[in-house]
């Protein structure tokens, strides 16, 4: 007889276990509240297990970590290459519309004053010579337009006529202008070096250019003492062959025609009668050891006025000369190089940096450019280390300049407690020259453009296709003032941020 | 009505002893019409010493002119006694009334009715004594616009009463700071503030110079969007080119600095042409953006964040 009860149904009812078992000590303690039914009903927890199936004996019990399988990286780009890409400098867009009637840099454009305030090109063969003595910034956006060219501001025409007196027969023939370039972030102070170095060119001058101050004096390339006469002067010879490769490449044409037409005693041995100078440059290129040497002697024949004697055989005059710096404040520290008892050797001891500076100075017999020239050095102040005797050498020029005495209560005077390098101020202390034709220190201070010239420059950006506006004057006078007043890297931003309209 | 106000007790006392003097006499005569009734036979048995012999004299005459109804109980003096807002309600029903008594009045349009600095909620409560909603009031200061709207010629002087009673003290839109004028140098000068900082504009004729704590714009204003907000005003009214700008800011961040200076800006260019206030309302120039940062609660991470919960 079959039971009318189910055992099987008796054991689907859930017993209770949990009542019989002691209390768990880990039980939460929300569960201990008055009522336990909800606790008793609730569905058995089911038991964790991370690993699967039935307890594994005979295997290793610890955590086994998988092997990471080697991932292919992409392998980091050769030695170099980031570097080249990042000075990488562009100097064409051929999608940017070419401008109608732009005219390029020549002795005639250089001087107009009717073309305040337009765009002058850069004549095409010209770009390797401004290449080669790397007068464009990769910064610059050169490579928006179609080919290179440069805002005629008013700085830019007083230096054509300046750069066209020294060259031309006249009262400024042969004249030296030293000339310190400053102002605010943005103002063009890089591109009036370019473009003095671009007129410079087209009147055959020799242009001698330090692109990169800073490379000098952060201890990344090799440096020895000059000799055992001096000790504490120090050389650094693949700067200098570098520099000289720069000026023979840049230079060619022109140090082709010249010849040597002084004795060197130095590079006796190696200097042949009737060598031209390119092949002089070419000897300290060759072996760097020599350059220092080599570059004494090049610099000694481009500023002689006449030929040794025993030399006379086809002496050239030597053309007038411009020697441009960017970037003068990392010259006005200690540098990163070290002396023998381990001191900071200071910035002025390396005798790079020492023939470059000591042109600010007059010189003794005759001019520091006895065939004339300019010297044009740059400030950054995007780039420039803080240098409190710096500051001051620079309002003590400005202060030369307008005719302050020096014994005068006005002339600035460094604050004594802020320790101002005494060198530094020395090193632009220049007195009035005994030569007639060479000028003592100015400071030049570039500022914003005018209305009209920055007009013409968004009217650039127009014609190349990257604005599409209608350049009026209000327009224009609302761009000038967003940029600061007229400040051209400010308005080239403003200018290449390209709106469509729709 | 739960529990009238005492100011409604007020009332209903009061009424009661005005209705009880007047009609003093009536009250006797109906006391001693109704002594035949045989609670007050006992009561005045109880109390009475000496039992009157005489006849009880004949009820005079009943003038019907001084006869009224005396109610059984006490009436309130307002009908809307017991709606728990008695006096809001007349006034509500005074102003009804006299809304549609002088409907056919011509009125003039909102904006030229003269500005009448009504009571705020508020002061309302506290003159009637009543806690009135703020949608009835609302609803009452409607009825209040209408009336004011009256053309002023012929606004009857029960209007001209009534609309004065609920009126604020004083005369709050009389009290208007004088308005700012251009100093004897041709400077405007105009304040403003964004976040944590407040900038002070000094604005002159002139062709579009910005100096901003002694610097340039690029100078003081790396980001070209800050450029922008700083000469929004004169920019959206095209007058970037008319005038000099000299501006000092402190305190704050570069973003707050060149939004105080945007307001300052242009209440400073206000003071120079205050026919431009439409336009840099509407270019929201002049719109103060009162919010700060909101301050750090305890328990909260920052104002409103709060911990990552943890079990246990």
């Amino acid at each position: 007889m079959v039971s009318s009860f189910c055992w099987s149904c008796l054991t689907r009812l859930r017993s209770t276990p949990r009542a019989l078992l002691p209390p768990s000590v880990t039980a939460p303690r929300a569960a201990a509240s008055f009522h336990t039914s909800s606790a008793r009903y609730a569905l058995p927890t089911k038991k964790k297990n991370s690993l699967d199936g039935p307890p594994k004996y005979r295997e290793a019990k610890s955590a086994r970590m998988k092997k990471k399988k080697p991932t292919d990286r992409p392998r980091p780009p050769p030695v170099g290459e980031r570097r080249t890409l990042r000075k990488r400098i562009v100097l064409s867009n051929p999608n940017a519309l070419e401008v109608e009637g732009m005219q390029d840099i020549s002795a005639e454009t250089m001087v107009d004053s009717r073309l305040r305030g337009s765009i002058l090109g850069l004549p095409i063969p010209m770009i390797a010579q401004l290449r080669a003595v790397q007068a464009f910034k990769p910064t610059q956006g050169w490579s928006i337009f179609r080919r290179p060219g440069t805002v005629v501001r008013r700085e830019t025409l007083e230096l054509g006529r300046l750069i066209d007196r020294i060259s031309s027969d006249g009262e400024d023939k042969g004249k030296a202008v030293k000339k310190i370039v400053t102002g605010a972030r943005g103002t063009g102070k890089t591109v009036h070096l370019l473009q003095a170095m671009a007129m410079a060119f087209t009147k055959k001058w020799v242009v001698v250019t330090v692109p990169e101050p800073q490379d000098l004096v952060i201890a990344n390339t090799g440096y020895a003492s000059l000799s055992d006469e001096n000790p504490h002067v120090y050389v650094q010879n693949e700067v200098t062959a570098a520099l000289l490769s720069r000026t023979v490449s840049a230079n060619e044409e022109v140090l082709k025609k010249l010849h040597v037409s002084q004795p060197h005693p130095d590079l006796k041995s190696s200097i042949k009668p009737g060598m031209t100078l390119e092949a002089l440059a070419k000897l300290g290129i060759q072996d760097p050891a020599a350059a220092w040497s080599v570059f004494g002697a090049l610099w000694t024949e481009l500023t002689a006025t006449s030929p040794a004697s025993g030399f006379e055989k086809n002496f050239n005059s030597r053309p007038p000369m411009l020697v441009a710096v960017d970037g003068l404040a990392h010259w006005m520290r200690n540098s990163a190089y070290k002396s023998a008892e381990f001191e900071p050797v200071h910035a002025h001891d390396l005798v790079f940096v020492n023939h470059f500076l000591s042109l600010l100075k007059p010189g003794s017999k005759q001019s520091t450019l006895p065939n004339g020239g300019i010297l044009l050095y740059a400030t950054s102040a995007s780039n420039s280390p803080t240098e409190y005797g710096f500051e001051v050498a620079l309002k003590q020029v400005a202060a030369r300049q307008a005719g302050v005495k020096e014994s005068s209560p006005e002339f600035p005077q460094a604050d004594p407690y802020l320790r101002a390098d005494q060198r530094v101020i020395d090193a632009f202390n220049s007195p009035k020259s005994s030569v007639a034709k060479e000028g003592s220190v100015e400071l030049q201070t570039l500022g914003g453009l005018t209305r009209e010239e920055a007009r013409g420059f968004l009217e650039y950006f127009a014609r190349s296709g990257l604005l599409q506006e209608n350049i009026n004057d209000e327009w224009v006078g609302e761009k000038w003032s967003l940029a600061g007043g007229g400040v051209i890297g400010e308005l080239e931003r403003l200018g290449r941020r390209l709106r469509t309209v729709a | 009505m739960a529990s009238p106000t005492p100011n409604c007790m007020r009332h209903a006392m009061l009424s009661f002893r005005q209705s009880t003097s007047s009609s003093l006499r009536s009250t006797l005569l109906r006391r001693s019409s109704h002594l035949s009734s045989p609670i007050l036979l006992r009561s005045t048995r109880g109390y009475a010493t000496t039992a009157d012999p005489d006849p009880v004299p004949a009820a005079s005459e009943i003038d019907f002119e001084q006869f009224t109804v005396q109610p059984a109980r006490v009436i309130p003096a307002s009908p809307a006694y017991f709606s728990g807002s008695p006096k809001f309600i007349d006034h509500l029903l005074n102003l009804e009334s006299i809304c549609a008594r002088y409907a056919s009045l011509p009125t003039v349009a909102p904006g030229d009715a003269p500005r009448m600095a009504w009571f705020k909620l508020a002061q309302f409560r506290d003159f009637v004594g009543e806690s009135v909603p703020t949608k009835k009031y609302k609803n009452l200061v409607k009825i209040l616009h209408r009336l004011n709207r009256i053309d002023q010629a012929m606004v009857p002087m029960e209007v001209r009463d009534t609309l004065k009673t609920f009126l604020r003290p004083g005369n709050p839109y009389g009290l208007k700071p004088a308005p700012a004028t251009v100093d004897d140098m041709g400077r405007a000068r105009g304040r403003g503030k964004r976040k944590t900082s407040s900038a002070v504009v000094h604005l002159v004729e002139g062709e579009g110079d910005v100096l901003i704590n002694g610097k340039t714009l690029v100078d003081a204003f790396p980001r070209l969007h800050d450029r922008e907000s700083a000469t929004w005003p004169l920019r959206c009214t095209s007058r970037l080119d008319k005038y000099n700008v000299w501006a000092n800011v402190r305190g704050g961040g570069v973003t707050g600095q060149a939004e105080a200076v945007t307001l300052a800006l242009a209440r400073a260019l206000l003071v120079h042409e205050p026919a431009l206030k439409p336009l840099l309302r509407k270019a929201g120039a002049i719109t103060v953006d009162a919010r700060r940062v909101e301050r750090k609660k305890p328990g909260h991470v920052k104002a409103r964040k709060m911990p990552a919960w943890v079990k246990r």
